[in-house]
């Protein structure tokens, strides 16, 4: 199963590592890891993907819970929340298949950022399984370069 | 004031009157404002593992942290073992290590190694001091952390620029910590406590197993008292050896492969275990997963995160061991345990030990069993790591003293400095160190501080001329192809007792040990004892 974690943490020096330790140590799975500071200076908000059975992904939490420099853990219901990831692919295309492209671009809400001779920079963002799909539907193409910010998550109401 | 005289201001506030370490330059400011503090006594070791080792045993006996000191680099990397081994036993120990001047930190200059990333995973949390005025804020935190909830060990690990710089606010120690991720929480929850009486009342063979987790939350006098009141019998895990005295009826000795025969065969027909801070770790019950299927299984753990992590569904309880057993003692429990307990009798007396002994030398079990009868009734007794743990763990007779060892992490060398951080804590307590032949060489120097400081440790050592524990493991194992495990007959132990102005005794039959048993714990000063046993005795 999947467990996204939305959590709270000090925003310090050595948190991250302790963080991504945990999970290395304790053979716990990261899908993805999204960290930015939030409205307050001094807390940083993390999302953290992660897969593994149910006693997996409730070790997870509370072993983020034990962290002292952890402020609060929020497992999210991935069907209560808005979940959302940002991709940068470049696609190599020509003069051939370029249309065929953007055609895909527009139907799946990509945005196009660099167009060149032999590739196109796409930009996505989307929930984490169309970001999937996208990159599926254009892997035909040749997939050149591709990044991903990591999903981030918050519960709807 | 400057850092350094302001840790040595906090841990003086904190009632710290020993420091157990070993100085470099990275330390020197500390040590020197150390050198100016009329209530600390700083006590020079011989090596920096023995120093958190030492600190682990002072800390277990005071229960309160206990302080430990290093250099950087080198000197603050010897103490990672003990760290670990503090961590893993969950005993709250403050460590200050020195550390390059602040700006060359980061640059791999001579003596830097970077304490925080490499004690990651051994401590409860660590600091990296920056800052003088943070100092009486850390300090404050550092000891809160270390001795609630689940305790453990912190790490301070202050640049030596930073000890020499001086506070720009008056100093003043705080009296309260705020740590926005930190609440442990000590209360149990009413409903899961509501549960936890009704599956009491429900069961007909409920069995509480106790570990090391009740002596560390202090709670043995409540868990004890809850089982006389109502009639419910007691195991216990290694680290929980203590809990209970061997005189009470309703214990039933320690569990596990090593353990009891008949606490084992408890554990298996009771249809309700009741854990109290065990992990039950892979050494007391080899396949917990058997154990949920046919009985049901409370925990009762200060960490939320031992909860489901070796033992499966269970019905937790998270909170404080006495004030959970301080609210159950006025539940309404009401269970008629006579016809459990008597079948329990009935298997004590039924279970024989298959055990067999050799005739040569000195009977392990034996010894143990005389030497912990002839020791005083709140003795302190420490065990070290092999054969001789397993040994002592299983015959000591518990009267109202201390059984301390390392079951989490199984350090050998632990017993010798824990001894003494004990018996500095104690000073009018009788305490004996038992250990291998193996273990007694990893800390043999710290019988200079014990010489030094005039400490009357006992040490005995159950000397069998081999890695026992080893041997024994590949006598099974791989076919007796003893592989390393041979320690031949070194050191000569008496000439080692005469280096250290030790008293020497020696005992080779089980005829002369009562004697010479009274003779080594009579003695007015440190004392030697090394039992020759026969390296054919396996424990199990
Ligand atoms: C520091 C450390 N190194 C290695 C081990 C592995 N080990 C466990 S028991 C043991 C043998 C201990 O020998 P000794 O101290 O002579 O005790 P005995 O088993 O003979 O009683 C060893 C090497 C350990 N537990 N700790």
């Amino acid at each position: 199963m999947k467990g996204i974690f939305s959590v709270l943490v000090e925003n310090k020096d050595g948190v991250l590592s302790q963080i991504s330790g945990l999970f290395a140590r304790r053979g716990f799975n990261i899908d993805s890891l999204a960290v930015g500071e939030t409205d307050k200076h001094d807390v940083s908000s993390m999302t953290i993907v992660s897969t593994g059975d149910q006693r997996t992904i409730d070790q997870i939490e509370k072993h983020l819970n034990k962290k002292l420099d952890v402020i609060k853990v929020r497992r999210l219901d991935e069907t209560k929340s808005i979940t959302l990831e940002m991709m940068l692919i470049k696609v190599s295309c020509n003069l051939n298949n370029r249309a065929q492209l953007i055609e895909l671009c527009s139907c799946m809400g990509a945005k196009m950022m660099h167009v060149s001779a032999k590739n196109m920079t796409i930009e996505l963002h989307a929930a984490p399984d169309v970001i999937e799909e996208f990159i599926e539907l254009v892997r035909s193409f040749g997939i050149l370069e591709l990044q991903r910010t990591g999903t981030i998550a918050m519960l709807k109401g | 004031m400057n850092a350094a005289e302001a840790i040595v201001r906090c841990l003086e506030e904190e009632g710290i009157t020993k420091i157990f370490g070993i100085p470099g330059v990275a330390i020197a400011p500390f040590y020197e404002a150390l050198y100016h503090s009329e209530t600390i006594e700083q006590v020079l070791m011989r090596q920096e593992q023995n120093a958190g080792h030492a600190a682990s045993g002072y800390a277990r006996i005071s229960r309160r942290p206990a302080v430990c000191v290093t250099s950087s680099g080198p000197g603050a990397t010897n103490l990672i073992t003990a760290l670990a081994t503090a961590y893993a036993d969950s005993i709250p120990i403050i460590a200050i290590t020195g550390q390059v001047e602040s700006h060359l930190l980061g640059r791999d200059v001579f003596q830097e190694a970077d304490m925080r990333g490499a004690t990651e995973s051994f401590v409860k949390y660590s600091y990296l001091v920056q800052n003088a005025d943070d100092i009486p804020r850390i300090m404050k935190e550092a000891f809160y952390i270390a001795s609630t909830g689940r305790k453990g060990p912190v790490l301070i690990d202050i640049p030596a620029d930073v000890q020499r710089a001086q506070l720009k606010k008056p100093f003043t120690y705080p009296s309260e910590v705020s740590i926005r991720g930190y609440k442990p929480n000590t209360r149990g929850n009413g409903q899961q406590m509501a549960k936890v009486v009704e599956a009491i009342n429900h069961s007909k063979k409920p069995l509480i197993v106790a570990g090391g987790g009740v002596i560390l939350g202090n709670g043995e006098k409540l868990v004890t008292a809850f089982c006389e009141k109502n009639q419910i019998p007691l195991v216990t895990t290694m680290m929980g050896v203590g809990v209970a005295a061997k005189s009470n009826p309703l214990y039933f000795g320690m569990l596990g492969n090593n353990g009891k025969p008949y606490a084992n065969r408890a554990v298996a027909s009771s249809d309700l275990l009741i854990v109290v801070g065990a992990r039950i770790a892979d050494r007391a019950v080899p396949r917990p997963e058997n154990l949920e299927k046919s009985v049901k299984v409370i925990h009762i753990d200060i960490d939320s995160a031992e909860i489901g992590k070796n033992l499966g569904p269970t019905l937790p309880l998270v909170g404080d061991v006495c004030e959970i057993f301080r609210e159950l003692l006025t539940a309404d429990v009401h269970i008629d345990t006579t016809a459990w307990l008597s079948s329990l009798e009935e298997m004590k007396h039924s279970t024989v030990d298959h055990r067999k002994f050799s005739e040569l030398g000195v009977n392990p079990m034996l010894m143990v069993k005389t030497l912990t009868e002839k020791m005083e009734d709140d003795a302190i007794y420490v065990a070290d790591v092999g054969q001789n743990q397993l040994w002592s763990a299983d015959n000591y007779v518990m009267k109202q003293g201390r059984f301390l060892t390392t079951g989490g992490m199984g350090t050998m060398g632990y017993s010798i400095p824990a001894a003494l951080g004990a018996k500095l804590c104690r000073p009018e307590a009788q305490v004996v160190a038992v250990c291998g032949d193996g273990s007694f060489q990893m800390s043999m120097n710290e019988l200079a501080t014990i010489a030094v400081n005039h400490v009357n440790v006992k040490v005995l050592v159950v000397k069998n001329r081999y890695l026992g524990l080893v041997r024994e493991y590949q006598e099974k194992h791989y076919d007796s192809h003893y592989s390393g495990v041979r320690l031949h007959d070194y050191p000569k132990h008496e000439k080692i007792a005469e280096a250290y102005d030790m008293d020497y005794f020696e005992c080779s039959d089980n005829e002369s040990l009562p004697g010479v048993i009274d003779q080594f714990l009579a003695s007015g000063r440190a004392s030697l004892l090394v039992c020759n046993v026969d390296s054919a005795n396996n424990t199990v």
